[in-house]
């Protein structure tokens, strides 16, 4: 296999190999999605710095702006070679993969210096402001308003389902400046301070049990203008911009998009070597042998999609086809995947994280329940199935 | 080592033209047409692909061949399962590759160069009355210089000039080269499910086949080389096939009305569209990858190829499916192209092998048997 960043991995893999994550004595949940107590995320922290100051997060963004300076495909190569080493993710999700990306394309210079390099070193960290109550797959229903006050924004509103919103320094907020205008066309995009007066975060807690998503009250929060991103009015089409990054469909993740290697169908395969299944080896099922074989055709459809996506002349028919369906095929498989992780294990797939005799801790039960969060966050598959009818298959809009 | 799809100019570029052949030479009236003649294919488009130097896509230089590899076969295979080609193209393919795989010099020399303009139109004769069609469950057998069997469902058998037969022999298996006049030579017409396409019964009484007839390498490699080849064609043709059938539904779906607007509007349409093209797009990146690890002689081409031929059969079966229902009405009726893709869909996913098997080969090799 060439790979023009064989160099760049082997110096990813040394480093790991020299520089291991620090011991800790207590568990981490299996995404960021789920992060809850200060010690989780102080350690989350301190270890993407770590990485940061290797050279290894944002790794193609300008020195300038405290990346790395390296060509397209240095990030991926450098997440694929933390994603193989299983090492921890890094925390700061929202600010390398969506609003790094944004603000490096929109922002201006003074918004670039004073953002891009800290959310690179996690010095502070991002959470996404979009969803409301009210405001869910019709997000721009949204009613969060923004009124001009002399230098500074008054925010009034209610944010849901805020990833890392406890810890959060800054968040990409969506919010009305004019009632008036239609839509779509009164919404702005802020990169809004957290720590000010008016900001009160109320954690919710998960189907699983566990913390790690909150509710994001604004009372007369006053922002400063400059956070405005853009224009005033121009919040929906960098809204879409965003949503692009989050769903995979444009490059420019800083980090941590290690994509989708063969870890969840060879964890399964593991989990299955182990079973026993009406007195024999699960193994020996050939219903069990089927579906796992199924599970492996799909993975490598997935991996081979990622490549193929790389090559234009073999995506000439429908250019934007691979970019857009990897969020609906990439969730959708690991769902049905967890979800025949539990079905396995029979009766032991009723025990949940907790019980001793919980297999592989309970992690299949709880990454199941966990999988709707990527299935509903950044544009519901329904919504995303919508994207994908009307910009690849040209059907007509269904609203 | 795992493979990477590789791609080059020149093969988009022989894509294009395909493409621009096909459709123009062969447009769907052609394929209807072609429904009630006896040869089933048009001789002049035979002729025509070997002119353009398809017939002869795999067969070396030396030979007259364009000497190309599986990426290229993948290519006019996806663009001929596009246009429902009405052709025994892939088992005349799959001949040539078993022949280059396992012929003397004597024996290349003797019919490669035929094969390669087309004067010859050879076929993979493999299955078994059964059903059974990997070398080593061959029936056919191959004694003293006498040739007793049957082989069914051979698809391309009624034109066909040479016959490719994996054989029984005391030592172990061959595949014999049969040309259709040899005595005890009778082919007979099946009916098929898919009328475009042309199928027969090959009986082989006590045909005169001397040991020179018989491919050097024994049957059981020969197969398991052709393997990959096999899967890869069929599973590309599936491809272009769905991608076709997801074409034509899309069409449809944005401009027929229903309660004031197109019934693409409507998402009980369009979301399992969408689904359509996942898997389409799904099996067509494992068609090329199983292609590239072929030509790279990579050590995953057949988990590849196999996996390739599980995802295209089941998307074409999909697309196919959702064609024909979101036809409506109209979706029943023999006018509508909508089953003529179902047909080819249903047709080609039992050659060599049918998801579930594939599946269950795919198994073993991961999990061991």
């Amino acid at each position: 296999m060439s790979d023009a960043f064989e160099e760049l991995r082997q110096q990813v893999r040394e480093w790991l190999a020299a520089h291991p994550p620090p011991d800790r004595d207590f568990a981490l949940p299996q995404s960021m999605l789920s992060v809850s107590t200060d010690e989780q995320f102080d350690y989350l922290r301190d270890w993407q710095a770590r990485v940061y100051d290797a050279g290894f997060v944002g790794s193609e963004w300008p020195a300038e702006y405290g990346g790395g300076g390296r060509p397209a495909g240095s990030q991926r190569a450098i997440d694929q070679e933390l994603s193989r080493a299983d090492v921890p993710y890094l925390i700061n999700m929202v600010g390398l993969s969506w609003a790094g990306p944004i603000i490096l394309k929109f922002g201006t210079e003074a918004q670039k210096k004073r953002y891009l390099a800290k959310l690179l070193r996690a010095d502070e960290i991002w959470c996404q402001g979009f969803s409301e109550p009210g405001a869910g797959s019709d997000l721009a229903s949204l009613q969060t308003a923004a009124v001009r006050d002399g230098d500074d924004y008054v925010i009034d509103g209610h944010k849901v389902w805020t990833t890392l919103g406890r810890f959060a320094h800054h968040m990409i907020l969506l919010a009305r400046t004019d009632p008036d205008a239609g839509k779509h066309a009164g919404i702005s995009y802020f990169l809004s301070p957290m720590k000010v007066d008016g900001v009160q975060v109320v954690p919710l807690i998960k189907l699983t049990g566990e913390e790690g998503f909150n509710q994001i009250i604004f009372t007369q929060a006053r922002i400063p203008s400059d956070t405005l991103l853009g224009r005033e009015g121009q919040g929906w089409e960098l809204a879409i911009a965003t949503l692009n990054f989050e769903r995979g469909a444009s490059e420019g993740s800083a980090g941590g998009a290690g994509g989708f290697g063969a870890a969840p169908t060879e964890a399964l395969f593991e989990l299955a070597r182990g079973l026993v299944r009406d007195g024999r080896p699960a193994l020996q099922d050939p219903g069990v042998r089927d579906r796992l074989a199924a599970f492996a055709i799909e993975a490598a459809a997935i991996r081979y999609s990622g490549q193929r996506m790389r090559v234009p002349a073999l995506c000439s028919d429908r250019p934007m086809a691979l970019p857009l369906l990897s969020k609906v095929a990439v969730t959708e498989f690991v769902q049905r995947l967890a979800d025949f992780g539990c079905e396995v294990q029979g009766y032991a797939g009723t025990l949940y994280a907790g019980d001793p005799a919980a297999l592989d801790s309970g992690d299949w039960q709880k990454q199941y329940l966990n999988s709707y969060a990527n299935t509903i966050a950044g544009g519901t598959s329904e919504i995303v199935r919508n994207v994908i009818g009307e910009k690849v298959l040209g059907l007509p809009k269904t609203r | 080592m795992t493979t990477t799809i590789a791609y080059t100019e020149e093969q988009a570029l022989l894509r294009d033209e395909a493409r621009r052949w096909l459709r123009e030479r062969v447009p769907v009236e052609t394929v209807r047409a072609l429904i009630g003649d006896a040869r089933g294919d048009d001789e002049s488009v035979w002729k025509e692909l070997g002119e353009l130097g398809w017939l002869g896509l795999t067969i070396d230089e030396e030979h007259g061949g364009a000497g190309l590899g599986a990426v290229e076969l993948a290519v006019i295979a996806e663009e001929s399962g596009r246009v429902l080609l009405p052709s025994p193209l892939l088992p005349h393919w799959l001949a040539a590759t078993a022949i280059g795989l396992g012929a003397s010099q004597a024996q290349a020399d003797r019919w490669l160069p035929a094969l390669a303009t087309g004067e010859v139109q050879a076929v993979w004769a493999h299955v078994e009355p059964n059903g059974a069609w990997r070398a080593e469950q061959t029936q056919a057998e191959w004694k003293d210089g006498t040739l007793r069997g049957e082989k069914c469902f051979v698809h391309g058998a009624p034109t066909a000039g040479l016959f490719c037969v994996p054989v029984r022999t005391g030592g172990g298996t061959r595949v014999a080269l049969v040309p259709a006049d040899a005595r005890g030579v009778t082919v007979e017409r099946e009916k098929t499910l898919d009328a475009t396409r042309r199928q027969g019964r090959l009986h082989l009484d006590r045909v005169p086949v001397p040991e020179d007839a018989l491919l050097e390498r024994p049957a059981e490699e020969i197969d398991a080389a052709l393997l990959p080849w096999g899967c890869t064609a069929f599973a590309a043709e599936s491809a272009g096939g769905a991608a076709a059938a997801l074409d034509m539904t899309t069409a449809y779906a944005a401009t027929r009305k229903q309660f004031g607007k197109e019934i693409g509007a409507f998402q009980a349409i369009k979301h399992p569209l969408v689904n359509v093209l996942i898997a389409t797009e799904h099996a067509r990146s494992l068609v090329y990858a199983a292609a590239t690890a072929i030509d790279e002689q990579g050590d995953d081409a057949e988990s590849l190829a196999r996996m390739a031929k599980a995802a295209a059969s089941d998307a074409y079966g999909f697309a196919a499916s959702r064609a024909i229902q979101f036809h409506g009405g109209y979706g029943f009726t023999e006018e509508c192209d909508a089953h003529l893709y179902m047909r080819r869909a249903l047709a080609s996913r039992p050659a060599f092998g049918d998801p579930a098997h594939h599946r269950a080969r795919i198994a073993d090799a991961l999990i061991g048997s």
